[in-house]
């Protein structure tokens, strides 16, 4: 492990575990982690301790369900998978990422901003 | 939506645990071995694999807790965990809590009942009233500035002036007879204007109420009735087609058109009523004929007003005094300096509440003094638990509990002691609520004796138990959770505060002695005052004499059939067994139902200019001081043959000759009044008339033969050899015979009569007495308690005083002493805050002084000997201390 790596930032786990969701369909807790780390370029390490409360609270919300399934490896897991609520929460909130980017970019760009 | 629906999970996440946790375990374990297998893949020998896969995975246990906390409610989950926890450690020490509960209790509930008491009568006096804070009373003021009723005319100018008031009513209280010959019933009700009832916001629950046009504008022209809600449960059984039925009243068909609601009881705080008529119909009910209505003279009817929105009282006061003066110079001849006021409900003087107010002020300042005493009592409790946990507090601090959860623990049992504590004090609420009606004078007026316990008096008892509760145990365990854990951990929890907490339980103990102190005082000079009341005779023999009212009023006699009922039923009563002497009177003595005056003037006396010369009277039979053994010092008793077509006569009393006759003989003096004039033929002893403890007023006393009021009043008086029982009940069955269409109501024996006019004494005194018992009781228990726990910390110190030869009896005076020490203390501040406090209760004593030096010193004899007491059991118990055990136990 090297110090370059960090944690996932609080409240936007939420959103990289739904979108992992929408981009592969039905995964389980462990890949889950694993995409999320593999799309971060492995500059991100994801907190089991963090995850499975995540993963309960989306569930809560009504934005994921579960249920036990067998892996490619004939191994028992829970597998996570978008529900509808879910399918368009998504679309929201990436599209307040988004938006939230383009402001913050124009304040940390401050070059731009007089032209 | 989504939130709420969250909580939902939240919430059920709470139940089922064991399996949510398996299926938790299970999907760790299944995601783990896909790591290893991951690892295994990648090219790691087994063991590496799995040590690698634990060492990304992290503390499982961890990510176990923080997944519990999203799935339940973590702050719920501790809660109920803190009250199983309390629970337990309240049962492990039950005589605290017993003791912690029990004075809980006994301090709510002595304060809800005298709040429900004062709630009743002070500041919810009409129930069922809309805004009741906007309605108030007018009263008519005399030129000496006392108060009077308001004649219907001045009503009237007064009602159609006054812009600042919405609306204006008449009602005069008045005992109707209701029912037809075979049986008539005394019912009272009030004489109201047609607005009354949408003055005070009060709608019908069955039929309808009386309209203005329809009922105030021509006398007698409307006989109809209202009636009250449990009058028409008891008589018509809730049947709802009572309306339009017809219903005697004083002989007279009336016919019923509505009823009121439940919780309407009428316009007089404490006062129930149970049927209201039309005011126009007061000539006829009362044979007072039209005048009543029409003569300003006739003073009579009370009034009641609603302020107009936004208007102050004392706007609305300004605006009623201008106009009663411009009244005062227009009609010059019937109200010459007379003006009006605007009083609020509390202040008026009808209804009981006059009367109540300064035993409940009273009361009110004893029940705080016990709610102190409670409180000190209670802190005491909890400091002494505090630091006997002291080390169960050290312990759970040191392995990591935070300070704030421990005070969620201890909060979490001081709401357990509190909910108790409320229930109990809401039972004896309950319980103690109905005894006002014991103090209540028995008289003829129907009293409210029901006192609803309503959620405005359970919110009161529950507020001030938590309150109580969770100040005293906060402040206790703050002191000590407060300290620094390192220093506490090396003195194992124990010493280190010893000294400082237990001299403030020392100071609480004094507290409550000093409290406990100034409450008995005050009993102790209401008590004095009470048996000094009790004392004072009356100037007249109430032994052996019982007592009965008629309402004449029933009958419209006329004075000649007047008198010739009196004479048959005098008769009558005289040739019963036992029965030794019979008279009858218009009032008696010490009734409490207010005595009846005449505008006198008396030849050779020349009044002050504000000299009031209106005296009190009675109308009398002859015989009537011999029965009552009044002593006649000059001239003669009445004779029967003093009657309408005999020069009219009258008797005085002695303090009548004092001030207005002075030295010279009276008999034979001319005296003016009823528009003739009387000679006086003898002088009475003075008597009391109202309360025993009215210092003399001149009275006077005339022939009921020669004077007639058809609404006059109508007692008949039988003295008896035999018991008083069997008189009220000879009295009760001849009255009846006599004429069956007449109520008779209040038979009682004189001395009966005589008990009630003390009811204010005796409801303060007595209830003051109570409340100190209880006051006392506490502090006895504080110092116990200070003592015992005490000695008990102090067992290892005893203990090598023993066994260095310090003598049993040393060691008993040394504990007797320190709890001497503090109650004289206790003692000492109790007499001096008692000095400065029992002046204000200068009112409510008599014949004694609020600094009696009798009271005082044996109260503070009787605290002494109460503080010994409640040291005797912890300093025997520090004589018999084992100098082996108690150097053990260290």
């Amino acid at each position: 492990m090297t110090a370059a790596k960090s944690d996932v930032r609080q409240g936007t786990l939420a959103l990289m575990v739904l979108k992992t969701l929408q981009t592969i369909g039905p995964l389980h807790g462990y890949g889950i982690a694993r995409r999320i780390e593999q799309t971060s370029g492995n500059r991100l390490v994801v907190n089991y301790g963090t995850l499975y409360p995540a993963l309960l609270k989306l569930q809560q919300d009504g934005y994921i369900s579960s249920e036990w399934d067998v892996s490619d490896n004939n191994r028992k897991a829970k597998y996570y998978k978008l529900t509808r609520a879910g399918h368009k929460q998504v679309e929201k909130e990436v599209g307040e990422w988004e938006q939230t980017n383009a402001i913050l970019a124009r304040f940390l760009a401050p070059d731009q901003e007089t032209q | 939506m989504r939130t709420l629906r969250a909580w939902f999970l939240r919430a059920a996440g709470l139940f089922h645990k064991e399996r949510r946790d398996r299926e938790l375990a299970d999907e760790i374990e299944s995601n783990l071995r896909m790591h290893i297998d991951d690892n295994v893949r990648a090219g790691m020998t087994p063991a590496e694999a799995q040590r690698q896969a634990m060492l990304k995975f992290g503390s499982v246990e961890s990510a176990k807790e923080s997944y519990r906390d999203q799935r339940g409610i973590p702050l719920l989950e501790s809660l109920w965990q803190d009250v199983r926890f309390g629970l337990r450690m309240l049962r492990k020490s039950a005589s605290f809590t017993a003791l912690a509960i029990l004075t809980l209790a006994l301090g709510v509930g002595a304060n809800a009942t005298v709040f429900s008491w004062v709630r009743t009568l002070l500041l919810n006096p009409l129930p069922g009233v809309v805004a009741a804070n906007h309605v108030v009373a007018l009263e008519t003021l005399a030129p000496d500035g006392s108060w009077e009723p308001t004649s219907y005319l001045d009503f009237r100018d007064l009602r159609d002036n006054c812009k600042s008031v919405q609306a204006m009513s008449v009602t005069k209280p008045m005992a109707l007879a209701v029912g037809d010959t075979e049986s008539v019933e005394r019912v009272w009700g009030e004489a109201v204007s047609g607005n009354f009832f949408e003055m005070l916001g009060v709608k019908p629950a069955l039929g309808r109420f009386f309209s203005t046009a329809e009922v105030d504008q021509q006398q007698n022209a409307r006989p109809l009735v209202i009636l009250s809600h449990a009058y028409w449960l008891s008589h018509y059984h809730a049947d709802p087609g009572v309306i339009g039925a017809s219903v005697r009243i004083n002989h007279f068909p009336y016919t019923i058109i509505g009823v009121t609601p439940e919780e309407f009881h009428g316009s007089m705080p404490g006062l129930s009523f149970d049927a209201w008529v039309p005011a126009t119909m007061y000539g006829q009910l009362a044979s007072t004929g039209d005048n009543t209505l029409l003569d300003r003279k006739w003073r009579t009817f009370r009034v009641l007003a609603r302020l107009a929105p936004g208007v102050s009282l004392g706007e609305a006061r300004a605006e009623v005094v201008s106009h009663a003066k411009d009244m005062a110079r227009d009609d010059a001849n019937t109200n010459e300096g007379m003006s009006a006021t605007l009083l609020p409900m509390w202040e008026s003087h009808y209804g009981i509440q006059g009367s109540m107010l300064g035993p409940l002020g009273i009361l009110m300042a004893a029940c705080a003094l016990v709610l102190l005493i409670v409180c000190a009592n209670l802190a005491n409790l909890q400091l002494a638990r505090a630091t006997a946990r002291q080390k169960e507090f050290v312990l759970r601090l040191s392995l990591g509990a935070s300070r704030s959860r421990l005070i969620r623990q201890v909060l979490t049992e001081c709401s357990l002691v509190a909910v108790a504590g409320s229930l109990g004090g809401i039972a004896i609420a309950s319980w103690l609520k109905g005894t006002l009606a014991w103090f209540l004078p028995r008289s003829s007026v129907p009293a409210l004796g029901h006192v609803p316990l309503d959620i405005g008096v359970l919110f009161f008892a529950i507020t001030l138990a938590f309150a109580v509760a969770l100040v005293s145990g906060l402040a206790a365990s703050l002191r000590v959770v407060g300290r620094n854990t390192d220093e506490m951990l090396k003195t194992g929890g124990r010493a280190s505060s010893s000294a400082h907490s237990s001299r403030l339980r020392g100071l609480l103990a004094t507290s409550e002695m000093a409290l406990a102190v100034v409450a008995m005082i005050a009993a102790g000079l209401l008590l004095e005052s009470f048996r000094n009341v009790s004392k004072i005779r009356p100037g007249f023999d109430a032994q052996q004499v019982v007592v009965a009212q008629l309402d004449l009023s029933a009958a419209s006699y006329d004075a000649q059939q007047a008198n010739a009922f009196y004479q048959r039923l005098q008769q009558e009563l005289e040739r019963q067994p036992g029965v030794t002497a019979v008279s009858y009177a218009d009032y008696v003595p010490l009734s409490l139902s207010g005595g009846s005056w005449e505008k006198l003037e008396i030849r050779g006396y020349v009044p002050t200019p504000s000299e009031d010369m209106d005296i009190y009277r009675s109308l009398i039979s002859p015989g009537y001081f011999n029965l009552m053994k009044i002593p006649i010092f000059e001239g003669r008793d009445f004779r029967s043959s003093d009657d309408m077509n005999a020069p009219p006569v009258m008797i005085v009393n002695q303090e009548f000759v004092r001030r207005f006759i002075g030295t010279g003989t009276a008999v034979g003096r001319q005296v003016h009044g009823w528009g003739s004039w009387f000679t006086i033929i003898g002088v009475a002893a003075d008597s009391k008339v109202f309360r025993l403890n009215e210092s003399p007023a001149p009275y006077f006393y005339v022939p009921m033969r020669q004077i007639y009021r058809p609404e006059m009043g109508l007692a008949f008086f039988v003295h008896t050899s035999a018991s008083n029982d069997s008189a009220l009940s000879t009295l009760q069955r001849e009255a009846r015979a006599a004429a069956p269409t007449i109520p008779v109501f209040d038979v009682m024996s004189l001395s009966d009569e005589i008990s009630v006019s003390l009811f204010t004494q005796r409801i303060s005194a007595g209830l003051v007495s109570v409340l100190a018992g209880v006051a006392l009781s506490l502090a006895a228990l504080g110092l116990f308690g200070v003592m015992t726990y005490s000695v008990a910390q102090r067992t290892n110190e005893i203990g090598i005083r023993i066994a260095l030869g310090a003598q049993r009896k040393h060691v008993f005076a040394m504990v007797l002493g320190q709890g001497t020490r503090v109650a004289l203390l206790g003692i000492t501040i109790g007499t001096l805050a008692a000095w400065a406090v029992t002046r204000l209760m200068i009112g409510a004593l008599y014949g004694v002084k609020p600094g009696d030096p009798g009271t005082f010193c044996a109260v503070s004899l009787l605290l002494l000997a109460i503080a010994l007491l409640a040291c005797y059991v912890p300093a025997r118990r520090a004589m018999r201390v084992d100098p082996m055990v108690a150097l053990k136990y260290e």
